[in-house]
């Protein structure tokens, strides 16, 4: 077996790897390893031809693919390494990274530090407990947007959608244009899941009926989907029997909740937080492992890709700081508690001596007006107001100093502002 | 059967089902026909039952109807037609219907034979039916009533599976079965499923005490029940494969002895000539053959019909069966290293039930498994999942097993008879048709026995008309078993991807498959044409993700090894295309080609 050494080793070439890789090398480290599974680089991105990415990382709407392109090209005329259409296979406590190519074959690499940035996956028709028959034509949103925008192939031309998140929303614009009827967007929440935005450019636009608080509760179909039977919940989010209605379509496409990615990390034995599904971060972005950090949706899932590329960034440059022997991993961590209103903050621990920290957090329900704060103690240390909050967007705040003493951050609702 | 058994059965019958109004006709063999209207579907099985207990009945052939309830039936005339057009299109010694692990089982042994076999398959690959949709027990053989047909060949058939497994290269764990009691009241209960199992002969079934319990069963003491246990009673026996891997091994097995495949070839009729058959009529075409050997699941009843012989009915009872995710066994202590019953206390209040339910156990690749239940369902191709099934497959919530942790849920469907019994015998009335009907479970672990019991069958016939059948020289018995890279070490993978580059590829993420075992799946004896099949072969898509990720890649690779358009390629059956068109048509596979 190959057997190598890398100062920095980043596990996933989307957007989260390209920027930390990228970082990671213009703050001095020397050898910097891309590992990407994929047979390019770019990620999720490489199929997301709509636009809209980059607006606040480049004062300007590119498409997926486009706002990707910056970082390869950069990347690529760098010397970082970049091993493509390889798979890491295990990531041990203390660095070592197992992965194979059809080229190289299996090698090892002992890093110096790792970021991990392998993304997320979609959730499947199983895990939103879709009932009835099990024929084809039940596809994840992500898998259509693959088919449609690289293979170019339609899987259907009927279609469900199943969650109002930004991915359904924009594939019930994309299969519009490509010529699929997509007789209507169902949410089972009561609000939409998706950017304000993607609403009103991907359904309002398109005449797509959006209809909230009702779910498919069934398939039908032996061969292919023929039907599948919508109806309203009730509070409990129970359908409602009377309610229910059969909508004839060949394709049900989900959109139903992104979940990272992070059997690496748990093989690895670093703690997951169960309300991000991503690792528990300290301020550096650094696992429960000392020397493994992770970024991107890995770490959370993000509504905007500019935000994933600065996560990137920030765990490019604790990496460093690791390597540089500038984190003291026997100091202890703070815990920072989630207040009222907020369902997740990272980086969820911080250590008191740390410097400048950027928090990323959702709320768990809209408002028109709110306050944001940050207490030490029960001493406010940061205030901020923020208007039209929702769930499905991301907030963004930087500490300057964190100090000693533990923090709680909330969302207080505001009568008037 | 005589009047007077008759008017019994007709008083047994009035005392229970006062409002029921039926008519009954039996023949010598002792089957009984029943005809007339019940309330509801539960009525039609309750009766069907009631009557196969009785005194001196073989078996039921139950066409009593529920008024407003449409029970869909299998229209096979277009199939007929299509067959005649096409005329006859083989002419074989022996024609297997259904690849199931029945069928595929008995293809392997009569592949020892110099006999021209071909199996016919209504769906796109083997193990679509029962076969796919089990939670892969091997049992011991304890829990079939003593003197069935099912307790003799469920014993016979765990003992010779270390031998299958053995020869066709797939997984067996015999880890071992233990159901315990908590309280020395229950005790008793015990020594009963004890003297079952020691009735039906079973391999190294013992009652232990709590002590030797712990020791083999570390999970008892890891769950807090190190103190608790009294009694336990032991089957080492007990074993777990992946049932369709088992299918797949020996249906490679016997094609690479000869043996054709047909798959999406559904069996309309089977023709019979004064007695005898003589041939099965599909929709590819007629088939001529000396022996047709019925093995087609929940549709047995229906064959057996067609060659004249209606004398048994298969009523599908579906089961939900819930897959976890691997990494959460862990979690889930109540999943120990052997497979665990429920505590006897919970197998005697759950008696009434036809077939267990709501269990737990694992999978040889580590998944948790939860279920089967179990419903009457009047529809053969009824295999919808629904939330009340799913909810007694996964223990009604009480014993912390998180609905977020399933990544998939399916159905299956038992071919049951009314006498819940195996039914394997040549017909008395179509001479060289033989019935394998009403292969629920044990029918997994059964299957080595089957095949046995069935080559017995076909020699001892052929022997008695004077045309004794020869075995081959060249019978090659061994299937070697694929490379796995997921369970080599690194250095084992390293040596694999120098000899053979495509191993160093990573298809499915979730379950790490290979490119390399991809191919090796499409260039077997038996080819996987769907998505599905791919699936079963190799796990490409089982895992967490469901496909999400791989699903387009297989999708490729199965278009360019088999010189397809995408859009040809099925998820499992014909017409079941994952793509409908190219919205990039010049771009398409042909035309870039030109």
């Amino acid at each position: 077996m190959i057997s190598v050494k890398a100062d920095i080793v980043v596990i996933g070439g989307g957007p989260a790897g390209l920027a930390a890789a990228l970082k990671a090398r213009q703050l001095g480290a020397e050898k910097v390893i891309l590992i990407e599974r994929d047979t390019e680089l770019g990620g999720i991105l490489q199929q997301c031809i709509h636009d809209g990415f980059g607006i606040h990382r480049f004062g300007k709407r590119l498409s997926g693919t486009e706002y990707a392109q910056e970082f390869i090209d950069q990347t690529e005329r760098s010397d970082i390494e970049i091993k493509l259409d390889t798979i890491v296979l295990d990531v041990t406590p203390d660095r070592m990274i197992y992965a194979c190519n059809s080229l190289e074959g299996m090698f090892e690499i002992q890093a110096g530090a790792i970021i991990l940035a392998m993304g997320c996956r979609e959730r499947t028709a199983s895990q939103v407990l879709i009932y009835g028959d099990r024929p084809t034509g039940v596809l994840t949103a992500g898998a259509v947007q693959r088919y449609i925008n690289m293979e170019g192939y339609l899987p259907g031309s009927r279609a469900v959608i199943l969650g109002s998140g930004d991915i359904g929303l924009i594939m019930a614009r994309r299969m519009t244009l490509e010529g699929i009827s997509v007789l209507g967007v169902y949410e089972a929440m009561d609000k939409p899941g998706g950017l304000t935005r993607n609403l009103v450019q991907c359904l309002d636009d398109f005449d797509i009926p959006l209809h909230l608080a009702t779910t498919v509760t069934k398939v039908h179909g032996h061969e292919r989907v023929e039907a599948v039977t919508i109806a309203k919940l009730d509070k409990n989010r129970k359908p409602i029997l009377e309610t229910q209605e059969r909508i004839e379509c060949d394709l049900l496409v989900l959109a139903v909740g992104l979940i990272p990615e992070n059997e690496l990390s748990r093989n690895a034995g670093i703690e997951i937080d169960p309300a991000t599904k991503g690792p528990v971060l300290d301020n550096t972005f650094m696992t429960s492992v000392p020397g493994i950090f992770a970024a991107g949706n890995v770490a959370v899932v993000f509504d905007l890709v500019d935000y994933v590329s600065l996560s990137g960034e920030i765990a490019a440059q604790g990496a460093m700081d690791f390597l540089n022997g500038k984190i003291d991993c026997d100091e202890p961590y703070q815990k920072v508690e989630t207040g009222e209103n907020v369902s997740f903050i990272v980086p969820q621990r911080v250590r008191p001596s740390a410097n400048k920290t950027t928090f990323f957090m959702r709320v768990k329900s809209s408002e028109k007006t709110a306050l944001l704060e940050c207490t030490a103690d029960g001493e406010s240390v940061l205030e901020k107001r923020c208007r039209y909050i929702a769930p499905p967007e991301m907030l963004t705040f930087d500490l300057s100093c964190c100090g000693s003493k533990p923090l709680e951050v909330s969302m207080k609702k505001e009568e008037k502002l | 059967m005589d009047i007077e058994s008759i008017n019994k059965i007709k008083k047994t019958l009035k005392k229970n089902f006062p409002d029921v109004e039926l008519k009954m006709d039996s023949d010598e063999r002792g089957i009984l026909t029943l005809k007339g209207e019940c309330r509801d579907w539960d009525q039609v099985v309750q009766i069907g039952h009631l009557v196969a207990k009785q005194k001196g009945v073989k078996n039921v052939v139950n066409k009593l109807r529920v008024p407003g309830l449409d029970i869909p039936c299998k229209d096979y005339s277009d199939y007929i037609a299509m067959g005649n057009k096409l005329g006859v299109v083989d002419d074989v010694d022996v024609v297997i219907i259904g690849a199931g692990i029945s069928g595929c089982g008995i293809a392997r042994e009569l592949a020892k034979y110099k006999m021209n076999i071909l199996v016919v398959e209504m769906s796109d690959d083997v193990a679509t039916g029962a076969t796919k949709a089990n939670n892969g027990n091997i049992h011991p053989g304890h829990a079939a009533k003593p003197g069935t047909l099912k307790a003799k060949l469920n014993v016979e058939g765990n003992r010779m599976y270390t031998k299958w497994a053995e020869d066709l290269g797939f997984e067996l764990q015999r880890c071992g079965a233990m159901g315990f009691v908590t309280s020395n009241l229950l005790k008793p209960a015990l020594k009963v499923a004890y003297n079952q199992a020691v009735k039906n002969g079973v391999d190294g079934a013992a009652l232990i005490d709590g002590k030797t319990a712990c020791q083999i069963e570390p999970g008892l003491v890891k769950n807090g029940l190190g103190k608790a246990v009294k009694q336990a009673f032991w089957l080492p026996t007990m074993g777990l494969v992946e049932p369709f891997q088992v299918a797949v091994a020996l249906a490679e097995n016997a094609a690479s002895n000869g043996v054709r495949f047909w798959f999406n070839c559904t069996v309309a009729d089977v023709i019979t000539e004064s007695g005898k058959v003589s041939g099965v009529v599909t929709n590819k075409g007629i088939i001529k053959a000396k022996y047709v050997i019925n093995c087609a699941g929940v549709y047995a009843d229906e064959v057996s019909a067609m060659a004249g012989d209606e004398c048994y009915t298969i009523h599908p009872r579906k089961g939900v069966i819930a897959i976890l995710d691997k990494a959460k066994a862990p979690e889930y202590g109540a999943l120990c290293e052997h497979v665990t019953m429920e505590t006897i206390k919970l197998t005697l209040k759950n008696k009434k039930s036809q077939t267990k339910g709501g269990g737990m156990c694992r999978t040889p690749e580590g998944n948790v498994l939860m279920g089967p239940s179990a419903k009457e369902v009047p529809d053969k191709e009824d295999l919808a999942t629904d939330s009340e099934s799913l909810g007694y497959a996964m223990g009604r919530g009480d014993n912390g097993i998180q609905y977020s942790d399933i990544i998939r849920f399916f159905v299956g469907s038992r071919p049951a008879d009314y006498k819940e019994d195996f039914v394997i015998e040549m017909s008395p009335i179509s001479d060289g048709v033989i019935n394998v009907g009403g292969i629920q479970s044990p029918g997994l672990a059964s299957a080595p026995a089957i095949a046995k019991m069935v080559e017995g069958i076909v020699a001892q016939h052929a022997q008695d008309n004077g045309r004794p059948i020869e075995k081959k020289t060249d019978w090659q018995p061994i299937r070697k078993r694929k490379p796995q890279f997921r369970q080599l070490s690194h250095e084992e993978q390293g040596e694999l991807i120098k000899k053979n580059p495509s191993y160093g590829k990573v298809i499915c993420r979730c379950e790490c498959i290979t490119e390399g075992e991809i191919l090796d799946a499409i260039h077997s004896s038996v080819i996987p044409c769907s998505v599905d099949a791919i699936k079963r072969r190799t796990r490409a898509g089982m895992g967490r993700c469901q496909g999400g990720f791989c699903q387009p890649r297989v999708l490729e690779l199965l278009a360019r090894e088999c010189g397809k358009e995408w859009t040809d390629i099925n998820l499992n059956k014909e017409g079941s295309n994952i793509l409908v068109k190219s919205n990039r048509p010049v771009a398409s596979v042909k035309e870039a080609k030109k």
